[in-house]
């Protein structure tokens, strides 16, 4: 306990990427309506702006869109991404995810290997629609360490912009994930 | 669909209305991480997620409940409103056979502009009134004659 007291995590390197900002990123492929139909139906939100075209056509968006929150889950796995994440499934510490925080942002040389969501700050825009893709840029703003009952916590603060292809801003995000 | 809710109807303190969810079982679990294609072990794998991890049982995703709070509160916003901003913190842990209750409370309402700034205190309870996800929320609404709210939304509108 001492010792780990003693660990600070904020080295040279770790400061280094504090503000990297990622290149826009554009999701593999467009909003679809079935993605958007298993995303509503796994809410559990039934709102007829994401499924009912004469609906949606009378509303101020114009046409059928996709849940305000729906952008932070367009970057799936691309179609010629032939790594498996998977592919790691037998270890029995394998959790199912992988250390990236963010596609386009350099990996953090934290030896950390729990991680926990802290929450988010969110403000919105507009609803993606279906049919346009979303783009995405992110920033760590802020890399700070707390010593937590169990040792030391390190604070990973990153900012996530959407906006849809043709420019228009979709949402704005601050997540806080915390490595222990 | 619900009913305009215009600056002028609303009160500090008033509660908008509960939105409830669950029973949530595994199956609602799954089908919400095979959704997202979140292939975290802590949402299907019960030995990994109480053995491994430790945790009381497999957990109901954290991404699953922040769109839960979006919902309730844009429901209530409407299609002539606006959820403008959410924040809120991941503090308790849920788990199958729970039912969740978001919920939301007036704590300010401001003019800005030719537009109602609405701001409210929200959550995410179990059936036991224990309080997993704290947050707080601002939602733009029109004035009663006034003009719509813009969208795409900016916020330069307020101003």
């Amino acid at each position: 306990m001492a010792f780990d007291e003693l660990v600070n995590h904020i080295t040279p390197e770790v400061r280094a990427v504090i503000g990297a900002r990622s290149d826009w990123q554009e999701a593999p492929h467009p909003v679809e309506a079935s993605e958007v139909r298993r995303f509503f139906q796994a809410l559990m939100d039934p709102n007829p702006r994401y499924w009912d075209d004469e609906h949606a056509a009378g509303t101020r968006y114009g046409a059928l869109v996709a849940p305000p929150g729906f952008p932070v889950h367009a970057f799936r796995r691309p179609a010629d991404e032939l790594n498996d994440s998977l592919a790691a499934a037998g270890d029995p510490d394998f959790d199912g995810l992988s250390r990236a925080m963010r596609p386009g942002l350099p990996k953090l040389p934290i030896p950390l290997s729990g991680i926990l969501n802290g929450g988010y700050e969110y403000e919105f825009y507009s609803y993606p629609k279906v049919g346009e893709r979303i783009q995405c840029r992110s920033a760590y703003l802020d890399i700070y360490q707390k010593q937590g009952k169990a040792g030391p916590m390190v604070m990973v603060v990153i900012e996530d912009e959407y906006r849809a292809a043709d420019g228009r801003p979709l949402l704005k995000s601050l997540n806080t994930m915390i490595m222990r | 669909m619900a009913e305009t809710v215009y600056f002028e109807n609303v009160a500090i303190g008033d509660d908008i209305p509960v939105l409830t969810k669950g029973p949530m079982t595994t199956a609602h679990i799954v089908r919400w991480s095979a959704a997202m294609e979140n292939w975290h072990k802590i949402h299907y794998d019960w030995r990994y997620a109480t053995e491994h991890d430790g945790l009381p049982d497999v957990l109901i995703n954290g991404s699953w409940k922040q769109h839960v709070l979006a919902q309730v509160l844009s429901d209530w916003a409407g299609e002539t409103g606006w959820l403008w901003k959410m924040n809120f913190q991941y503090r308790g842990m849920n788990i199958p056979g729970d039912t969740l209750f978001a919920w939301g409370r007036i704590t300010g309402k401001n003019q800005r502009g030719n537009y109602g700034v609405i701001e409210l205190e929200i959550g995410l309870k179990d059936q036991n009134g224990k309080e997993g996800s704290p947050g707080t929320a601002t939602v733009v609404l029109p004035l009663r004659g006034g003009p719509a709210v813009p969208y795409p939304f900016d916020p330069a509108a307020l101003n």
